[in-house]
């Protein structure tokens, strides 16, 4: 590493100690932190619960930083095929009749059906040119993508009412069981994803040409259908990331634009294209959130900003992110 | 282009304006408003080009200017009684100094990345402004007396709109757009040619905030109403990029083309179709990206059909 880049990694390190040391000082000065046992035990269900938010949008971002590392293509849509996945488990829930979480088995092929037919009618023709032509083309989709969806549902918020029940982990502790159940799912498929493109042929092949198109294309790698299955994945990630969301909170079609600039702001905070760094800049988001909205007056409201102040700062001290590369 | 050229288009800006001028009076409420709202949407279009089109800076996060000239001018009239016109001067301010504000560490991101935050600047605004409820109201929003106003604010409309046309053009035509467009095609080149490439594109950033803002201001004492969703809304960002875009960004003609073109489209569709118009917008956005970066005033240069120097 060289000196410019380590300096800038304390630089970032010490953003990300002040961003977190924010809402505790906004909190202080508002009388909204007292070191009570009840007031810990406030805060530490908290930081649970936004870890275990943050597991699930790391799962969906890993869908944004592959399709940017493979193809260089900065898919604006993806939160609207996050919002489109809660919404195929919506209607599954309420017209099938189908629970939430074996929706998946078939919303999860129907996605990745989407994301290849995406991926040859769209985003063929994008691959290479400036990044600018394919956030604008991706953009453009997504605006299809809301006002179908709202064209056919309406602009009514939606939820579905999916384990209301609390699990106890100590006796002030307690977290709602669809957080639990949505945590574990994520982390199973992503560490589903994670062995996939470690193991498997095709994983290996989408890393391949993901550090040089060229090279793998010489090495006998069919780089389109890399890209096929790809966009297919991430498709697939973004949908069960929305079946995930889907059981926790109430969304509309209007909602993609939060998860689209959440994902964003992980994936830039982990470093673009890197998958661990997606991981983990998941978690630090989710924490992040947990915390504005507990100690900053108005926070509910307020979360919105960590993921927007995370996406800008970090662009600004370290475009690089936590684990990137420097931009060649 | 001649000195003589430069005069002639300038004043034919003038009686173009003047023509609209005598049009109110002789029309139906509905049409001078539509008319009005037509006006807005060039003034922005305008504005959004002369950073994204000039200067190559595509911000996806214009709204946050209209918005906040909107609530100037709605904070400043209803809570605070001063006459609506020079809250449009405040609000033009108030915009600038923000753009300034944000420009001057975002403006460092190269393209996509620029695009992103100006997004997330622009949702971080709307955010704001739902949440200092000392300030705003929050998301009750803000009314303003009643009054007849589609007179007054046509003609502010159509002034603030002459002045966007006119600087629009002086800036096309000025060693200014020059530099501008320096940097939009090669930044390293133009700083190393001497170009202060920060001063300008932050020039231009404040100059491009400025007229949003009074378009802003003048539909909030239009409407009588304004709340957060309504005012920085993310629509509004798109249809600027998009009647730009579609019009010829870069141009001066292609966004003035563009707005009123999408704009009528839009009017006479939405009364039957009130979503489907915004998928068109998604359609249109990917068709224009994918295939006429240049629009339709670069598709017209291409056949001959306008001459580069009307246009540029």
């Amino acid at each position: 590493m060289e000196r410019s880049d380590v300096r800038s990694l304390y630089w970032l390190a010490g953003f990300l100690a002040c961003a977190y040391a924010l809402p505790f000082v906004v909190g202080a000065s508002n009388g909204n932190v007292h070191f009570t046992e009840r007031w810990l035990a406030y805060l530490a269900t908290v930081v649970l619960s936004g870890i275990l938010q943050g597991g699930v949008y790391a799962m969906f971002a890993v869908g944004l930083t592959l399709i940017f590392g493979v193809m260089r293509i900065i898919n604006a849509a993806h939160g609207e095929m996050v919002m489109m996945g809660a919404y195929l488990t919506w209607a599954s829930f309420f017209h099938l009749g189908v629970d939430p979480l074996l929706a998946l088995l078939f919303t999860l092929p129907l996605a990745f059906l989407f994301g290849m037919v995406l991926q040859r009618v769209l985003l063929d023709g994008v691959v290479g040119q400036p990044e600018l032509t394919g956030l604008l083309v991706t953009f453009g989709l997504g605006l299809v993508m809301i006002y179908t969806v709202e064209l056919i549902f309406t602009t009514d918020f939606r939820t579905i009412p999916y384990a209301p029940a609390t699990v106890q982990i100590t006796s002030t502790i307690a977290v709602g069981q669809n957080k639990v159940i949505s945590f574990a799912m994520a982390v199973a498929i992503s560490a589903g994803v994670y062995l996939f493109l470690r193991f498997a042929r095709q994983g290996k092949a989408i890393r391949a040409t993901a550090l040089n198109a060229e090279v793998a294309m010489v090495c006998g790698i069919n780089v389109r259908g890399v890209y096929l299955i790809t966009t297919g994945l991430a498709a697939a990630l973004a949908v069960a990331g929305g079946a995930l969301v889907s059981i926790q909170f109430g969304f509309n079609p209007e909602t993609g634009v939060v998860y689209t600039l959440q994902a964003f702001a992980i994936v830039i905070l982990g470093g673009r294209g890197n998958y661990v760094g997606a991981l983990i800049g998941g978690l630090m988001l989710g924490v992040l959130e947990g915390l504005v909205s507990l100690l900053v007056p108005n926070g509910t409201a307020m979360v919105e900003l960590a993921a927007y102040g995370l996406m800008i700062f970090v662009l600004l001290i370290r475009p690089a992110g936590l684990m990137g590369m420097k931009e060649a | 282009m001649s000195r003589r050229e430069h005069l002639r288009n300038l004043a034919l800006i003038v009686v173009f304006g003047l023509a609209l001028a005598v049009v109110p009076g002789t029309v139906s409420v509905y049409l001078r408003s539509f008319l009005m709202f037509t006006m807005m949407y060039v003034v922005l279009a305008l504005s959004w080009n002369i950073i994204s089109g000039f200067t190559g800076y595509t911000s996806f996060g214009h709204v946050a200017f209209y918005g906040i000239g909107a609530y100037t001018c709605a904070i400043l009239v209803a809570d605070y009684g001063w006459h609506w016109i020079p809250t449009l001067l405040a609000g033009a301010v108030v915009a600038a100094l923000v753009a300034l504000a944000i420009g001057y560490p975002v403006l460092r991101l190269k393209g996509p990345y620029f695009a992103i935050a100006m997004l997330g600047a622009a949702e971080g605004t709307r955010v704001i402004a739902t949440v200092w409820d000392s300030l705003t109201h929050g998301g009750l929003g803000i009314s303003f007396p009643n009054v007849e106003n589609s007179f007054p604010t046509y003609y502010a409309m159509l002034i603030l709109m002459v002045l966007t046309i006119a600087v629009a053009y002086v800036v096309g035509h000025s060693r200014f757009g020059v530099r501008l467009n320096a940097i939009r095609e090669d930044e390293g080149a133009a700083e190393a040619l001497g170009v202060n490439t920060t001063l300008y594109k932050l020039a231009a950033f404040g100059l491009s905030a400025i007229f949003p803002a009074a378009a802003g201001g003048i539909q909030a004492y239009k409407v009588l109403y304004i709340d957060p969703p309504s005012v920085f809304f993310v629509q509004i960002t798109i249809a600027m990029a998009l009647m730009s875009m579609l019009g010829g960004k870069g141009t001066v003609v292609g966004p003035i083309v563009g707005a009123v073109l999408l704009y009528t489209i839009q009017e006479l569709t939405w009364v039957n179709f009130p979503t489907a118009h915004l998928i068109a917008y998604g359609l249109f956005i990917i068709i224009v990206a994918r295939f006429m970066p240049r629009g339709l005033m670069g598709f017209a240069i291409d056949r001959g059909w306008a001459r580069k120097g009307m246009v540029h």
